[in-house]
């Protein structure tokens, strides 16, 4: 009795020992994800990285070398859009995901243009593929890329980028000139490259276009009052405000914007006004701001199949919708990632290269599949030619998505006072 | 007009964000650099109330959490600031080290994002001569006229106050009339403390409680000091008009991206031509000499 008791528990120690053949016992594939996590665009990337990651390990894994894999995200705070951090905290945080934590791929970040190019070498030097999904709207990345293909294949951005972000923008004030007769602009912006860059560039482009554009104030990080160039622009008749922004004192410009009642529709990059919450936290006087996402599914919005699917697993595991730039874009590169080593059928950095180069697949954005010079996303208004942005309007305390016109879910509202 | 009625509003925001540093460094002598970051926690604690203990009503929640900012401000000094007394540079870094934790310890505790917000005491915006101009800013300018009167009949007019000016006189001489100068120090970084934390509460409704206005707070609060004269009440509401006009002629006339320069200029141009400051008494001897 005593030697059958024994046997019985030997038995079932190897039994619960014993590997179940599911990818949760196979060696973990690694994701490393470089994130500023105390910004919006780092954890919402973070937490975009691992609902997708916990999808996948759930539907079995990743098949690679007759095997199901699980996928691992681990993350470390690159601190990057921290002011006064310097870019080499980035690339210490880049080297130490592959060095010290083993990650075989990487995920989002850097999120500072600056780092995030900074880091191209670093993925040249380790071999290690990187799919850059937030922050990095710099269209130098991908220029780099095409300029020096062997040297940066290694990278590619599943995200917009600032030319095609402008190129919406003028498509999208080219149509309100059109139904709303709107064609004087004054342009307000942050003292940082990448706004001053966009303003710039907005200010070119609307000119061309025939535009009038009354004048372009740029502001230093941290400006709480902005009514000398709100009060200018009405004077000057202004109907659209350009902004572009991402510093949490917009949110002031826009209390003030709504205080004055001015009879112009701000419209703009403003990283504050992006997450569900901002309407409570300017207790709605966002009302009638049209906000860039940068990519669809950052919000609900029906786009393709998979983007409410994702918003309802996303509510569901975080508890709030997707907030802003980087959600849908991070959640996406882990699927691409699972195709591309499927298809490459092995983790090798060169043979994941060829097969990210080669996938075509319909995601949370539209369809997703890269360049293969630039490996840039290739962008379109219609999500079945390629991904698409998320351009909304915040109406009656939801984030509407008004463009591009073929995903459109609202049409654009304009102030009561403005009519 | 535009000119004259943001001036004023600028100028009393700016007053109103370096009083409390100028209370503590002319009783005591001590550089708060822990200043912005008590700034932030006030307004932190005020959103705790109202968010997070439901039904808190908006009126005692900045009662208590100016009342708890206070008290920070007091231990700041009863355990750190004491031991380092006197000794210039190692206060700067302890109480710097202080705003620091306190800041990052936010952030890291999860101050972060744009959606920590203190609504506005009354919504809303009328003209003045043809300006538009919120509510919210009208009160702080009314609450800014109301804090200078407070603080002048406090300190000339009531035993405690009096206590401070004379400590801020002459420590010794305040000393031997029976006045304790340590306990005179942590009365003058709760006062101080709570008026970083008033500044918060009434300044913050107009955006975010974030962690990186702390710091932009403190950089202010310092120029405004520095212009002034560090120490000088009067000094600092002259800095607060003379910095705060300087601001908005230039968003008018130049470009609103040197506002920033505006301050930190003013500060270098002091320093070159009158160290002490527009009203500084400290080291004005030694500048004649």
């Amino acid at each position: 009795m005593r030697n059958l008791v024994c046997c019985l528990i030997l038995l079932l120690t190897i039994i619960f020992l014993m590997p179940t053949g599911s990818g949760a016992q196979e060696k973990p594939i690694i994701i490393g994800a470089p994130l500023s996590t105390a910004f919006l665009y780092g954890w919402d990337a973070e937490r975009g990285m691992k609902l997708a990651a916990e999808e996948i390990n759930k539907a079995g894994g990743v098949t690679v070398g007759g095997k199901k894999r699980p996928f691992a995200v681990e993350v470390i705070d690159t601190r990057d859009l921290e002011p006064g951090v310097p870019v080499a905290e980035a690339l210490l945080a880049v080297e130490k995901l592959i060095l010290d934590k083993k990650a075989d791929f990487l995920v989002g970040g850097p999120i500072r243009s600056e780092a995030a190019l900074a880091a191209m070498d670093l993925l040249n030097k380790h071999k290690k593929v990187s799919i850059a999904t937030t922050g990095n709207l710099t269209p130098a990345y991908t220029k780099k890329i095409a300029e020096n293909y062997e040297k940066y294949k290694y990278c590619f951005r599943n995200s917009n980028q600032v030319g095609e972000m402008m190129k919406e923008f003028v498509t999208l004030l080219e149509d309100l000139r059109k139904t709303h007769g709107f064609n004087k602009a004054y342009i307000m912006v942050q003292d940082v490259a990448h706004a001053r860059a966009g303003g710039e560039t907005m200010q070119k482009a609307l000119t061309e276009k025939g535009w009038t554009v009354i004048d372009m104030k740029i502001y230093p990080t941290g400006t709480v009052d902005y009514s000398v160039g709100l009060i200018d622009s009405g004077k000057k008749g202004a109907n659209v405000l350009f902004l572009w922004m991402d510093m949490p004192e917009s949110a002031v410009l826009l209390k003030q914007w709504s205080d004055m009642k001015l009879k112009s529709l701000p419209i703009g990059f403003v990283n504050a006004a992006e997450q569900p919450g901002f309407w409570k936290a300017v207790e709605g006087k966002c009302e009638y701001l049209i906000v860039n996402l940068c990519n669809g599914g950052n919000a609900p919005a029906k786009i393709t199949s998979w983007t409410m699917k994702f918003v309802e697993a996303y509510k569901k595991k975080w508890g709030l919708e997707p907030e802003g730039y980087g959600t849908s874009s991070s959640y996406m590169a882990v699927y691409q990632l699972k195709a591309a080593i499927e298809k490459a059928n092995s983790t090798d950095s060169e043979a994941v290269i060829k097969a990210l180069e080669e996938i075509d697949i319909m995601g949370v954005y539209g369809r997703m599949r890269f360049d293969k010079k630039t490996h840039q996303i290739i962008p379109s208004f219609d999500p079945k030619e390629g991904a698409v942005t998320g351009i909304i309007q915040w109406q009656s305390g939801k984030r509407v998505q008004i463009f591009p016109p073929k995903v459109a879910e609202g049409k654009v509202l304009v102030p009561p006072w403005m009519k | 007009m535009e000119i004259i009625v943001y001036g004023i509003i600028n100028s009393i925001t700016l007053s109103l964000m370096a009083l409390g540093f100028t209370l503590v460094y002319s009783i005591s002598r001590l550089p708060n650099f822990a200043h912005g970051a008590l700034y932030i926690t006030a307004g932190y604690f005020t959103w705790l109330f109202i968010n997070k203990f439901a039904g808190f009503p908006y009126p005692f929640a900045i009662i208590a959490a100016l009342a708890l900012t206070s008290i920070i401000g007091a231990l700041i000094y009863r355990f750190i600031l004491i031991r380092v007394r006197g000794m210039e540079i190692s206060e700067i870094i302890a109480s710097y080290a202080i705003g620091l934790a306190i800041l990052e310890g936010l952030r890291w505790g999860g101050l972060r994002g744009m959606t920590f917000t203190l609504p506005t005491f009354v919504t809303g915006s009328f003209n003045i001569m043809g300006v538009s101009v919120d509510y919210q800013r009208i009160i702080i300018v009314g609450v800014g006229i109301f804090i200078f009167i407070v603080l002048y009949l406090f300190t000339h007019f009531n035993r405690i106050g009096l206590a401070l000016r004379g400590i801020a006189q002459d420590e010794r001489a305040a000393m031997m009339l029976g006045i304790d100068s340590d306990m005179t120090a942590i009365v003058s970084l709760a006062i101080g403390s709570g008026l970083a934390g008033f500044a918060g509460v009434v300044l913050l409704p107009l955006g975010n409680i974030i962690v990186e206005v702390g710091y932009n707070v403190l950089i202010f609060a310092i120029a405004v000091c520095v212009v002034g004269g560090l120490g000088s009440w009067g000094g600092t509401i002259i800095a607060s008009f003379v910095i705060g006009f300087a601001q908005i002629l230039t968003e008018f006339f130049l470009s609103s991206h040197y506002q920033m320069v505006v301050a930190l200029l003013a500060i270098i141009i002091i320093l070159l031509i009158k160290p002490s400051g527009l009203f500084g008494k400290q080291k004005e001897l030694e500048e004649r000499v």
